[in-house]
């Protein structure tokens, strides 16, 4: 059979399985996380003592009742089965859902809740796109299987291969893409506003507001850069944290989104984050459809309120307004600032992950669970919002993110009355 | 619970011929003959009573809506329903899943269909119309631009069409055929579009006319329950009432006993007269006649005057409503398959062309034979679901239409709304929100209250004929049903949501030779990026399948 | 008038739309007011203590109210005396009156006010006089002076009135449609996609490569045919 590859957001479905994983369809990245084991919560924990499932449980769904403003964090690497009733206890307990997009892609987020998003499916990238930007990402390394699969050299409908296609890398350093790439331009740090609006103004004939050099790119570079993108036929500019993470952030995206928005008036064009974690788009969709809004949602009032510098992990954290968490499949005590992990320390911590980090430290619950992907099946959205079914090829003595959060939800609704609404 | 009685109601059933005082029986969420001892009793007495809802066409699920909500938070921050007992549920036009369906029980609504499904995106329409509680729902797949189709229909092999046609909805778990700007979403893949029904798209070179006809020649092999459903080249165009006249012609080839051949949906947004936007004008009236004179059904796409975000699989007309609004847009391109585009609105009555769709969508509503029309808004096109009953206050009543004529910009030289008498009644109500609906869609277990029917079941506080002045009497008890049963359940008294439950997913399965079409899955999966083992829903929270 | 003063050191943060209405309420009311605290419902009695002094519509708050969000929300006139530092989303949807922030105030402050006057002695967040994410407009008038710093994203979509700063971070005036915003010091880029308005600096800011410069002033941005004004003060 074919399994699908739970790491980064291409989440390629092509991976033989026949007892055993064939490595030769796998990245490097989804050979490490489908063949090697890291290590392993062993079994559920209360401040350091093995206890039952039933008991870890009922003491997460206790701290989280008596929280005043609990935080439900991460949901990027689970399924959206799972999310879903994560969103919905987040709801039944009051608290705060949250996920790794307030950290990651959240821009682009914010950027779309200005502008909107002119998108489509991988394929179209792979079928008809003879011009192909990377900007500020570099999947060679972040997401190994991208170019052969879907931007590179893939062959398509009517783009056959790379000869027929031309790649443009910008970035701030020669990177693996680059390499790749048939034209490089190497800007500035955090020149990436500049350089889009300035591309924006030449390409609406607003010449004389381009100053002479922009963010490293001479005026000629900038006007041969806009030819070029108007060459296209059908044309797609992925992008990544190099824009999302520098100078300008969400502004980035948004020009960027505006940018697309004029090529379009001339040719086609369509614009792509590089999501990172396999279900990074899951978590945000889910959110959407059942609370009205992606991440950073607060339901302190009994319905969703957003607000990504209120009600994000880090800004609670921070502001110190959140007295209770709940991590699911990430490690915030690895990736957040020193002062937002303070504030871990003294809060209930409660953690559902199959592996060992340095979340786990601060845990005062540990529920371990089942790997999605490899033990537990479900529903994941690839990057372009594609749904992929995650498959189980191997039994596990763990609990599936989904019976965990059942369970829990299950309990809090004994707690408090109300109907079965999951 | 499992029986009940509701006695002494005013039954309104047109389907099965009956207006008159009577009790209905109603056990294992079915409508029985009799019952020696219900469990309760319900008294209806000076009450109507009618069958629940059906909603033809509404864009309640998927990655558009989802899309939606994703760009337009400032739609969100309007609290409908709070987590208490129930779910939380929020939203101005566009609504979170919980919200859509508590919404629609609350004005006694009990089914609803999502018309625009991309075969790619099945999982997700899926897994949201599975986190809407209580009605019951389907879902159409997109074909008029997906490359499969082209192939079949440029080499006029029907058979293989109907086979491909047959796999999508066993894949997709889908109800019925659904095309959007037939070769024009292809063309914009291109930046254009097309233009009439023999212009051809630019990568297999066949014409929306050949995509269409192909199209009804499979369904009506297959004898799927609902005819083929089509959102018409040049939508929301001044002078496409004439592509419309057309696109309905093209069904004068085909014959069927037991249905349409054709539903054109939201058939406002394609009645324009006129040359641009100063000189449009209704066309509703010749789309009208047409429609009467062929085996042909509409539903409305009624505009409600304020907030409203158009999301339809027609991507470069979507793209056209940028560049007049210049506010947000978005667009998906989905390979192979399909697009589609979101661009939010505000219909305002101060604008003429506003005021103008919403006096067509109402022309529609009285001058389409009553057999043939049904109420909708394309939500979230034309404004919220949640408005029907407006919609239905305003065909049953002169009065309420000359009042909110008041209120809106001068449309008088331009459609023929101000100088209509014609005036609906509640049975004809009735008819193009229930009965209607079931026989479109090929739904005989719905509609209405005869035996064996579902038993979902709606009591307005309402006389059977009620005086057409007293429109706001009208308004106010279509708008808060004194009780709504889904499936024999109460879910719904006097306007409030009482109960959690969840209704089916019903789909149609039909018999299909996957060999037949091997060769081409096997060709066009090399281009697409999932494999063809992955592609398709692999299960659904409650399904009925139609076999 | 009224003086109000935290009970106790706030666990999580509080929401209390304390406008000065409460100054013409009954005692019992305004004890009785519905506050949150995190997702307890909570009577503005059992978070605060309230002193009643004297007449007048104006609310005096005393102690710590960093933690303390939504004060003077759609307040239409009367005055708030926030004697130290308040908590995000001061002033919101504000339509008439003053508010006094003697210390510093956090982000958003005077979300899409209509009307009236915030004056704060100290520094502001981020997103002070904008839009709610998602709205098409901002700020539609009254006035906001922050006598210290703001951070970035000040007065974005903004369609009327008065903001003035002294040092700003990045995007000052974002797709800004009308009125003035004034910073003293120095800011990032500034008025992005501006449609009409001023913006007026006193020290560095960044142009986007989007205006063109005519008789000491640069006009834009060109890119949505903007009428906007940048200028040095
Ligand atoms: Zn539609």
């Amino acid at each position: 059979m074919k399994v699908s590859c739970p790491f980064c957001g291409n989440v390629c479905d092509d991976i033989n399985f026949d007892g055993e994983v064939e490595r030769e369809k796998l990245c490097p990245l989804g050979e490490s996380k489908l063949t090697r084991e890291k290590k392993r919560i062993p079994y559920p924990m209360v401040e350091g003592e093995r206890v039952s499932y039933d008991e870890a449980i009922e003491r997460a769904v206790e701290i989280l009742l008596n929280a005043k403003r609990p935080l439900l964090y991460g949901w990027a690497s689970t399924v959206n089965e799972a999310i879903r009733l994560g969103v919905i206890l987040a709801e039944k307990v009051g608290g705060v859902y949250d996920t790794t997009s307030s950290v990651c892609h959240g821009p682009s987020i914010l950027a779309t809740i200005e502008e909107g998003l002119p998108g489509g499916t991988l394929g179209q990238a792979k079928n008809r796109a003879d011009v192909v930007v990377f900007w500020g990402c570099n999947p060679a390394e972040a997401h190994p299987r991208h170019p052969t699969r879907y931007s590179v050299m893939v062959k398509g409908f009517l783009v056959e291969g790379r000869r027929l296609r031309k790649t443009v890398v910008v970035d701030i350093r020669k990177t693996a893409t680059a390499l790749l790439s048939s034209k490089f331009y190497m800007i500035k740090p955090n020149s990436d506003f500049a350089i889009l609006t300035a591309l924006r103004s030449i390409i609406n004939g607003n010449d004389s507001a381009v100053p002479n050099e922009v963010g490293g790119l001479s005026k000629s570079q900038l006007r041969e850069f806009a030819e070029l993108l108007l060459s296209a036929k059908y044309g797609v500019i992925f992008f990544g944290m190099g824009a999302t993470h520098t100078r300008g952030q969400d502004r980035n995206v948004e020009a960027l989104i505006k940018l697309v928005q004029t090529l379009n008036r001339h040719t086609r064009y369509i614009l792509q984050p590089m999501r990172g974690h396999f279900n990074v788009t899951g978590a945000d969709a889910v959110a959407c459809w059942e609370a009205g809004y992606g991440y950073a949602i607060d339901f302190s009032r009994g319905y969703p309120r957003f607000n990504p510098t209120e009600f994000s992990a880090v800004q609670l954290l921070r502001r110190r307004d959140c007295d209770a968490m709940l991590v699911v499949g990430s490690d915030p005590v690895a990736h957040f600032p020193f002062d937002v992990v303070r504030h871990m320390a003294k809060i209930p911590v409660i953690q559902i992950d199959p592996h060992y980090n340095l979340t786990t430290k601060v845990a005062n619950v540990v529920i371990p669970s089942a790997i999605s992907g490899i033990e537990a099946e479900g529903t994941v959205y690839r990057m372009d919002g594609v749904p992929v079914r995650l498959k189980k090829f191997r039994e596990s003595e763990f609990w599936s993110d989904y019976e965990i959060l059942k369970a829990m939800l299950e309990r809090v609704v004994e707690r408090k009355g109300g109907d079965v609404v999951w | 619970m499992v029986s009940l009685e509701v006695r002494n109601g005013f039954v309104i059933d047109p389907m099965n011929g009956v207006f008159e005082v009577k009790d209905v029986f109603v056990k294992d969420g079915r409508i029985v003959e009799s019952l020696d001892k219900p469990e309760m009793v319900v008294d209806a007495k000076g009450k109507v009573v009618v069958a629940g809802g059906i909603d033809v066409h509404a864009h309640v699920a998927g990655g558009k809506i989802n899309m939606g909500r994703k760009m337009r938070p400032e739609e969100m921050r309007y609290p409908r329903f709070k987590s208490d007992n129930l779910r939380s549920g929020v939203g101005r036009v566009l609504l979170t899943s919980p919200a859509i369906g508590y919404e629609y029980a609350r004005m006694g609504y009990t089914t609803v269909v999502e018309p625009a499904m991309p075969a790619l995106y099945s999982i997700h329409t899926h897994e949201e119309l599975d986190s809407i509680p209580i009605v019951d729902k389907m879902a159409l797949p997109l074909f008029g631009n997906w490359h499969f189709v082209f192939k079949f229909v440029k080499n006029d092999e029907i058979e293989k069409l109907s086979n491909f046609i047959a796999w999508v909805l066993a894949k997709t778990k889908g109800f019925g055929v659904k095309v959007v700007n037939p070769c024009g979403v292809e063309a914009w893949m291109f930046h254009g579009n097309v233009y009439s029904l023999n212009d051809t798209d630019p990568l297999f070179g066949v014409s929306p006319k050949e995509v269409i006809t192909g199209l009804i020649s499979a369904i009506e092999r297959l004898k799927l329950p609902h005819s083929l459903h089509i959102h018409c080249n040049l939508l929301g165009i001044p002078g496409n009432y004439e592509v419309t006249l057309e696109t309905i012609k093209l069904t004068r080839r085909f014959e069927n006993s037991e249905r349409q051949v054709m539903h054109v949906t939201h058939v406002q947004f394609n009645s324009y007269a006129g040359e641009s936007w100063k000189d449009m004008s209704s066309g509703a009236e010749f789309v009208a006649k047409e429609v009467n004179r062929n085996n042909v059904t509409v539903d409305m796409g009624q505009v409600i005057l304020g907030h409203a975000t158009t999301m339809t699989a027609d991507s470069p007309f979507q793209y056209e409503l940028f560049k007049i609004f210049k506010t947000k847009w978005s667009n998906l391109d989905v390979e192979l398959e399909t697009g589609s585009g979101i661009v939010p609105v505000y219909y305002s009555p101060k604008v003429r062309v506003h005021s103008l769709m919403w006096a067509i969508g109402l022309e529609i509503g009285l001058l389409v034979d009553v057999d043939k029309v049904v109420i909708s808004t394309d939500y979230p096109n034309g404004g919220p679901f949640y408005s029907y009953p407006y919609i239905a206050t305003l065909l049953m009543s002169e009065k309420f239409r000359e009042e909110e004529m008041k209120r809106i910009a001068n449309v008088e030289r331009y459609s023929i709304l101000p100088s209509l008498s014609e005036e609906r009644t509640l049975e004809d109500v009735v008819k193009m929100t229930r009965v209607n609906p079931a026989r479109i869609l090929g739904l005989n277990d719905r509609g209405h209250l005869g035996e064996n029917a579902k038993a979902d079941l709606v009591i307005y506080d309402l006389p059977p004929e009620p005086n057409p002045r007293d429109y706001e009497s009208i308004l106010k008890a279509l708008s808060n049903p004194s009780l709504v049963l889904k499936d024999g359940k109460i879910v719904v008294k006097e306007g409030r949501v009482v109960k959690h439950t969840w209704g089916e997913t019903i789909w149609v399965k039909r018999d299909y030779d996957e060999e037949l079409i091997g060769d081409e899955l096997e060709d066009f999966f090399n281009y697409y990026t999932v494999q063809r083992d992955n592609y398709g829903v692999p299960h659904v929270r409650r399904e009925v399948v139609l076999c | 008038m009224l003086i109000l003063r935290p009970k106790l050191s706030f666990e999580v943060h509080v929401e209390a739309e304390i406008t000065p209405d409460l100054a013409e309420m009954d005692l019992k009311d305004v004890l009785n007011f519905e506050v949150y605290y995190g997702k307890l419902v909570k009577r503005l009695g059992d978070l605060f203590d309230v002193e009643t002094v004297g007449e007048g519509k104006r609310v005096i708050l005393e102690g710590d109210f960093s933690r303390v969000k939504w004060i003077g929300k759609g307040m239409k006139d009367g005055e708030i005396v926030v004697r130290g530092d308040v908590g995000q989303h001061c002033g919101a949807y504000m339509e008439g009156g003053k508010i006094i922030v003697e210390g510093n105030a956090d982000d958003w402050l005077g979300t899409e006010m209509r009307g009236g006057e915030i004056v704060v002695k100290g520094n502001a967040g981020n997103r002070i006089g904008c839009n709610f994410w998602g709205e098409m407009e901002g700020v539609k008038g009254g006035k906001i002076i922050v006598e210290g710093d703001v951070g970035s994203y000040v007065g974005e979509k903004m369609v009327d009135g008065y903001i003035e700063v002294g040092n700003a971070g990045d995007f000052v005036g974002t797709e800004m449609k009308g009125g003035v915003i004034v910073v003293r010091g120095n800011c990032g880029y500034v008025g992005w996609d501006m449609k009409g308005g001023e913006i007026r600096v006193g020290g560095r800011f960044d142009l986007p490569p989007s205006f063109v410069e005519e008789n000491g002033v640069w006009r834009g941005d060109v890119n949505v045919g903007g009428k906007g004004v940048i200028r040095k003060l």
